[in-house]
C-alpha cells in the first residue's frame, strides 16, 4: 500500500507538451482510474508514475518520496500492458518469476511466491505452458501475476482489458475488483472505456488533452460533472445537449428552431445568457401529460431498456426508457425531463452553471 | 436442390480442386533442385572413381567400384591437416565472436536511445555498400602495418570488419520490430540492458541468428580473396586456398580433386543440418496480442 502524489507534473515530447501540469493525490490502497479519449495523455502518465518516460516538470512521489530520478525497478510498481508482454519463450511460471529472479530472491521463496498467485488467479495448471499455448484472458492474468508476485506497493494498469472480447472483459473487470480488495494495493488504473472506469474506480480521474477535467468518486463525476466535456464523456448513452438561450420570466430555453423548451427552475441571473442543456437519457420521461411533443427517429431496444432517439423542436435528444412501451419509429409522443435533473453549462467555456445559488 | 446435383456438390467438397499454381510451383522446385543437385552428384560419384573410371564412364555414372582411397590420398597431398586447422580455427573464432558482436551493437542500436545512434548505424550500414575487393590493396597495406600478416588476427579482423555491418543491418531490424514493451516489462521487472538482451531478446531472435549464423559460416568457410591476399605462408592457408593450390597442381587426377571439393564443403553441408532446426517461425507468438 502506498500514496501516489502527482504535482504539477508536465510532459512535453521536443516542443510538444502532451500534460500540461497535472494533480492528483491518490490514496493507500485507493482505486484510482485515469480515463480520457484517446490520445489525451493517460498512457504518458502512467509510464512517467512507472518510470518508463522522463519527466519534463514537477514531481511524482510514492509515499512522500519524490521518484522523478528512480528506475522502473526501486519504484516499487508492477505494470499491466495492453498487449500483456509476455516473454515468449518462457513459460508461465518463469515469466511470473522473472522479477524476483532478477532480484536475487531464493528459489524456495520464489515457488512459494508463484503458486501463491497462480493460486489466487486459477494459473496452477497452465504454470509449465509457454504463452503462445494460452488464451487471451489467460496471458492477461500470467500479466497480473507476474505485477501480483514481486507485491509492489501500487499496480499501474495500462487498458488491460481492451484487447478481451465483451464477456471476458465483464468477468476480468471483476476479478481485478475483488483482487484489489483481497490485496488492498493501490492500483492506478487507464481505459478509456468510461463504463470500466465507473464500475472498477474509487475515485475517476476525466482526462482531456493534457489537463485534468475532473477528479472524483464515480457518482460524483455521473451527478454533478463540473463541466460540459466530464459531463458527456461519463455516461452511456452519453447525455443531451440542447444548446440555446434562457428567456425571461422562467419561460425556459429558446432553442435554434425558435421553440422554447421548459428546462425546470434557473437562476434570474443566467437570463439572456448563451448555454447548453444537459439532460442525461434516463431523465427523459415519455408522459402522457402535457409535455414537448417529439417524434420518434430510431427505436433500439436492448432487452432490458430501449435507447429512443427522438426530434423535438428540432433537437436530436436520446431517451432510454425502461418499461415495455409499444412505440414505433414515427410515433409522436410528449415527453417530459424529470425534475431537477438538469445540467447548464456556459456555452462558452462549458463550465457547469449553478442551477440554484447554493449549488455552486 | 436435386439429390442428383447435391451428391455432386457433396463429393466435390469432399475432394478439393486442382490448384495449377500450386502444381506449377511443384514442378518448377523440382526443376530447380535437379540443377542444384546434378553437380553434387557428379562431385560425389566423380570422387569416388580412379582416374581411369573418370575417363571411361559416363559422369553421371555411379562408381562401380568405389575409391575410398581418394579421399585418403586427398587429404595428405592437399596439406589438408594444415589447412583445414586453419579454417576451422579461423571460422570457429570469427563465426561466434562476430555474430556476437553483431547482436549487441544491433540491440545497443534499436534499444538504448544514444546521443549519436542514428549516425553509427549509417555509418555501419556504409560499411555494406563498400566492395571489399576495393578493399583489398588498402587492407593488405594495413594488416601489413600491423605486422598481422600471416597470422589468425590479420585475417580474423577484417573478417569481422566485413561481416559485422549486415549482419548487424539484418539484426537491428529485426530488434526494431520487437515490440518496446517487451523491453520494457523486463525493465520494470528489474532487468539490465544485458540481462534484456541475453534473457529476452536472443532468445526471440533464434531464427535470424541460426540464419545468419548459417550463412556466415558458409562465407567464412569458403572465403578465398582476402585469405588469398593476407595469408601467404602455406602453414596458414585455409581450405579454399588449399583447393585452388591442389587443382593446379593435380589437375589431370579427378577423383581426388572432387574427394578434396567433398572434404572441403562437408562441413558447411553438417552446420547447415544442425542449425536450421532453429528455423521455425513464430517464436514471438503469445508475447503481445498483435
Ligand atoms: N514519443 C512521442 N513523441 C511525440 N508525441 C508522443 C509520443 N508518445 C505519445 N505522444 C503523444 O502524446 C499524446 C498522449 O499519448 P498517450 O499514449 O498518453 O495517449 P492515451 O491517452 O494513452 O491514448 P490511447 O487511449 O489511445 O492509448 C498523444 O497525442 C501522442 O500523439
Ligand atoms: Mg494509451
Amino acid at each position: 500500500m502506498a500514496s501516489v502524489t502527482i504535482s504539477e507534473v508536465r510532459k512535453t515530447y521536443g516542443a510538444v507538451a502532451v500534460i500540461h501540469g497535472v494533480d492528483i493525490d491518490i490514496r493507500h490502497g485507493e482505486f484510482v482510474v485515469l480515463v480520457g479519449p484517446s490520445g489525451c495523455g493517460k498512457s504518458t502518465l502512467l509510464r512517467m508514475i512507472a518510470g518508463l518516460e522522463n519527466i519534463s516538470a514537477g514531481t511524482i512521489a510514492i509515499d512522500d518520496r519524490v521518484v522523478n530520478h528512480l528506475e522502473p525497478k526501486d519504484r516499487d510498481i508492477a505494470m499491466v500492458f495492453q498487449n500483456y508482454a509476455l516473454y515468449p519463450q518462457m513459460t508461465v511460471a518463469q515469466n511470473m518469476s522473472f522479477a524476483l529472479e532478477l532480484a536475487r530472491v531464493d528459489k524456495a521463496t520464489i515457488r512459494q511466491k508463484v503458486d501463491a498467485a497462480a493460486a489466487i488467479l486459477g494459473l496452477e495448471p497452465l504454470l509449465d505452458r509457454k504463452p503462445a499455448q494460452l488464451s487471451g484472458g489467460q496471458r492477461q492474468r500470467v500479466a497480473m501475476g507476474r505485477a501480483i508476485v514481486r507485491n509492489p506497493k501500487v499496480f499501474l494498469f495500462d487498458e488491460p482489458l481492451s484487447n478481451l472480447d465483451a464477456k471476458l472483459r465483464v468477468a476480468m473487470r471483476a476479478e481485478i475488483k475483488s483482487l484489489h480488495q483481497r490485496l488492498g494495493t493501490t492500483v492506478v488504473y487507464v481505459t478509456h472505456d468510461q463504463i470500466e472506469a465507473m464500475t472498477m474506480a474509487d475515485r475517476i480521474v476525466v482526462l482531456n488533452a493534457g489537463r485534468v477535467e475532473q477528479i472524483g468518486t464515480p457518482l460524483e463525476l455521473y451527478d454533478r460533472p463540473v463541466n460540459r466535456f466530464v459531463a458527456g464523456f461519463i455516461g452511456s448513452p452519453a447525455m443531451n445537449f440542447i444548446a440555446g438561450t434562457l428567456e425571461a420570466g422562467q419561460a425556459g430555453l429558446k432553442v435554434a428552431s425558435g421553440a422554447v423548451i421548459a428546462v425546470g427552475p434557473y437562476p434570474a441571473e443566467l437570463v439572456g445568457r448563451q448555454v447548453e442543456f444537459g439532460i442525461r437519457p434516463e431523465h427523459i420521461l415519455v408522459s402522457d401529460a402535457e409535455g414537448l411533443d417529439a417524434r420518434v427517429d430510431v427505436v433500439e431496444p436492448t432487452g432490458s431498456e430501449t435507447h429512443v432517439v427522438v426530434d423535438a423542436a428540432g433537437e436530436k435528444l436520446v431517451a432510454l426508457i425502461r418499461r415495455r412501451l409499444p412505440i414505433a419509429v414515427g410515433d409522436r409522443l410528449s415527453i417530459a425531463f424529470e425534475e431537477g435533473q438538469g445540467h447548464l453549462f456556459d456555452a462558452g467555456n462549458g463550465q457547469r452553471l449553478a442551477l440554484e445559488p447554493m449549488d455552486v | 436442390m436435386t439429390s442428383a446435383n447435391l451428391a455432386a456438390v457433396q463429393a466435390d467438397a469432399g475432394r478439393p480442386p486442382r490448384d495449377w499454381v500450386l502444381i506449377g510451383l511443384w514442378l518448377s522446385l523440382i526443376v530447380v533442385a535437379a540443377i542444384w543437385i546434378a553437380p553434387f552428384v557428379f562431385i560425389v560419384f566423380t570422387s569416388l572413381k580412379s582416374t581411369g573410371q573418370v575417363m571411361t564412364t559416363s559422369a553421371f555414372a555411379p562408381p562401380a567400384d568405389p575409391q575410398f582411397s581418394n579421399y585418403a590420398s586427398a587429404w595428405a597431398r592437399g596439406r589438408f591437416d594444415t589447412t583445414f586447422v586453419n579454417s576451422v580455427v579461423i571460422t570457429a573464432i570469427k563465426v561466434p565472436l562476430g555474430l556476437m558482436i553483431s547482436a549487441m551493437a544491433a540491440y545497443a542500436l534499436a534499444k538504448i536511445p544514444m546521443r549519436f545512434g542514428r549516425l553509427t548505424l549509417v555509418l555501419i550500414l556504409f560499411g555494406t555498400m563498400i566492395p571489399f575487393q576495393v578493399m583489398l590493396a588498402p587492407i593488405f597495406t594495413l594488416v601489413n602495418g600491423f605486422g598481422l600478416i600471416d597470422t589468425y588476427p590479420g585475417v580474423i579482423l577484417p573478417y569481422l570488419a566485413f561481416g559485422i555491418p549486415y549482419q548487424v543491418f539484418i539484426l537491428h531490424g529485426f530488434f526494431r520490430a520487437i515490440p518496446h514493451e517487451l523491453s520494457e516489462a523486463a525493465r520494470i521487472d528489474g532487468a539490465s540492458h544485458f540481462t534484456t538482451f541475453r534473457r529476452v531478446f536472443l532468445p526471440v531472435s533464434l531464427p535470424v541468428l541460426a540464419a545468419l549464423f548459417i550463412l556466415d559460416f558458409v562465407a567464412t568457410w569458403n572465403e578465398f580473396a582476402m585469405a588469398l591476399v593476407l595469408l601467404q605462408d602455406r602453414e596458414m592457408w585455409t581450405l579454399p586456398l588449399g583447393l585452388s593450390a591442389f587443382q593446379g597442381q593435380f589437375s589431370r587426377d579427378y577423383g581426388q580433386l572432387n574427394a578434396a571439393i567433398v572434404m572441403t564443403v562437408l562441413p558447411a553441408t553438417l552446420v547447415y543440418l544442425i542449425f536450421q532446426r532453429y528455423f521455425v517461425s513464430g517464436l514471438t507468438s503469445g508475447a503481445v496480442k498483435g
